[in-house]
């Protein structure tokens, strides 16, 4: 997938703007606050139909503007495709070679993107319902029926909560909370095993992309830290005796606590580097490195998902790996992976990158080729 | 205000139904200005009519204008089967199909702690009663599929065990008539969970 164009009309700093594309590496440079943000987010929204920043598609629409464009036309499989996308205040219409897609879920797709912010470090720092959602949208991204199944969990969750904090005033019965268990141990079983077959994929692509960017000196495992007592080698029907059997022993805590101490919605991935763990001894630089191989094993898996290679967005995260972890990102992605990348300086990048790269600088709302 | 007196009552009155705003209210409100007065002592009378005439029926918990109600009634019927479901308009669901020559169980909700609705506030112990008197060999639970329908009918099997009536669920998966591909995949995947063996 190569992006070969992109023109913005009142979209957020840009007046208007019209780019044309023709190498493997993008580089927006310009000091802060110019748009290089912006142009990355562009073509996030003209993927996602939505913002990675925002849920307010208003905000986007440039001041003193009613509306806002975008469009792009680019190579998806050998043939060219183009892009509408139209914000205003009452929302948005979105296009497909000019036809008008009624249902944003069938725009969604013509175009895949990953993305990797400065915020996505929180996958490995942060808490882990950041962890959680990071596995949901990766996972709800090619499976809705997991969507589906995880939004009852989370609805079940809810009612069983409630359930148990009415126990002592006699609305709900303990023959109640008992149901509520077995509807618990169906859904949490289903949702553990896509969790499952999503972390071994992700490991096997991670772990290769982790090892070529640091030269095989680090080895990345993942582990998924459920507390059911299930294992990914136990079938449906078993899984869910087990966790039913688990769900009646901590029951008395969990009424106590008038909560539901176990599930999905409590469970967590570790990452390991070389067998420690990277959220608590990794470096600033390891923890990033797992976060952008983590991300980078996400283009694997969209390859497998759609045949072809998404578009990669890297926000101001190149200028931060040193040399060598720059020369090997860019080895394993290169004359596959259309990398489009925001940066102040060049200063800081390895020549070698600069080579194989055009350079587009941003400056106040402008944008020009060097 | 900007209406006379008369007119922003009705409007607020319309105001209070599901589904209908301030102008949709407006527009009602000047239509009835409009109708001739019969039309209108007609609709009068109904509204108050289903308030003042309609009762609970004391057998399957439908509501009804005679007590019991014309299918409790109506001994023609199957009296081995009672169909439990959730709300009137899913009785009058299930009759359409004309398939179906049992009798009903209304419960006019489902369980549900986040609404502070537990199994007594619905109609569950009426239908324990009935199980007790009447001669009844299988019940079906056609509650909706969702986590509240699916914890209600779980729950209603629970308490009928002792009984030793046959317990039965309604199927659900792919619409009749529907192909395949046009199916969504959260229903073909239900679908899948649901085949039986031919």
């Amino acid at each position: 997938m190569i992006l070969r164009e992109l023109e913005l009309t009142h979209y957020r700093n840009f007046e208007h703007v019209h780019v044309h594309f023709d190498a493997p590496i993008v580089l927006f440079v310009g000091s802060n606050a110019q748009g290089k943000t912006n142009m990355l987010e562009s073509i996030y929204v003209l993927a996602m139909a939505k913002s990675h920043r925002t849920n307010k598609d208003k905000e986007l629409i440039g001041w003193d503007a009613s509306f806002s464009r975008l469009s792009c036309r680019l190579d998806r499989r050998g043939s060219p495709v183009t892009l509408d996308i139209q914000l205003t205040a009452k929302g948005k219409k979105a296009k497909v070679n000019q036809l008008e897609q009624r249902r944003l879920s069938d725009y969604i797709g013509a175009m895949n993107v990953v993305m990797f912010a400065p915020e996505d470090l929180s996958i490995v720092k942060g808490s882990p319902n950041v962890r959680r959602r990071f596995l949901d949208m990766e996972i709800g991204q090619v499976s809705k029926s997991y969507l589906y199944n995880m939004l009852q969990y989370q609805k079940l969750v809810q009612q069983r909560n409630q359930a148990m904090k009415e126990l002592q005033t006699g609305k709900a019965f303990r023959d109640m909370l008992d149901v509520y268990n077995i509807q618990m141990a169906n859904l949490a079983v289903k949702v553990l095993q896509k969790r499952f077959v999503f972390m071994d994929k992700l490991e096997k692509w991670g772990r290769e992309i982790h090892a070529q960017i640091t030269q095989g000196k680090e080895k990345l495992t993942l582990s998924y830290e459920s507390t059911f007592p299930v294992t990914k080698d136990m079938s449906e029907n078993e899984a869910e005796e087990v966790v039913y059997k688990y769900l009646t022993s901590i029951q008395e805590r969990e009424i106590v606590r008038g909560t539901s101490l176990a599930g999905p919605h409590r469970d967590d991935i570790h990452f390991f580097i070389n067998g420690t763990s990277v959220h608590r001894y990794g470096s600033q630089g390891q923890q990033r490195t797992t976060a952008l191989s983590l991300k980078l094993a996400e283009i694997e898996l969209i390859r497998q998902e759609v045949g072809e290679y998404p578009l990669l967005l890297l926000d101001d995260v190149l200028s931060e790996l040193d040399a060598n972890r720059q020369t090997h990102l860019l080895q394993n992605i290169k004359d596959r992976v259309q990398t489009f990348v925001t940066t102040t300086g060049v200063e800081g990048l390895y020549h070698q990158t600069l080579q194989q790269a055009a350079l587009y600088r941003v400056k106040q709302g402008t944008i020009t080729r060097e | 205000m900007y209406y006379p007196e008369p007119i922003a009552k009705l409007i607020d009155g319309f105001m209070k139904l599901p589904g209908i705003g301030p102008k949709t209210a407006a527009r009602l409100a000047f239509f009835v200005l409009g109708m001739k007065e019969d039309d209108v002592l007609e609709i009068a009378k109904a509204l108050v009519n289903v308030k003042r005439n309609l009762v609970y029926c004391s057998v399957c918990q439908n509501i009804t204008d005679v007590d019991p109600c014309r299918i409790c009634s109506d001994t023609s019927r199957d009296q081995s089967v009672i169909c439990v479901v959730q709300e009137p308009k899913d009785l009058v669901a299930m009759e359409r199909t004309r398939e179906y020559n049992g009798y009903y169980h209304v419960l006019h909700g489902a369980i549900s702690p986040m609404e502070g609705i537990g199994p007594e506030d619905i109609r569950i112990p009426e239908l324990l009663r009935r199980l007790e008197n009447e001669e009844v060999k299988e019940l079906i639970l056609a509650t909706n599929p969702n986590i509240e329908g699916e914890a209600t009918a779980m729950y209603i099997s629970r308490l009928v065990k002792p009984f030793g009536i046959r317990v039965t669920r309604i199927a659900h998966g792919l619409p009749v008539g529907g192909d395949l591909e046009y199916a969504d995949e959260v229903t073909i995947s239900k679908a899948l969970e649901g085949r039986r063996e031919l």
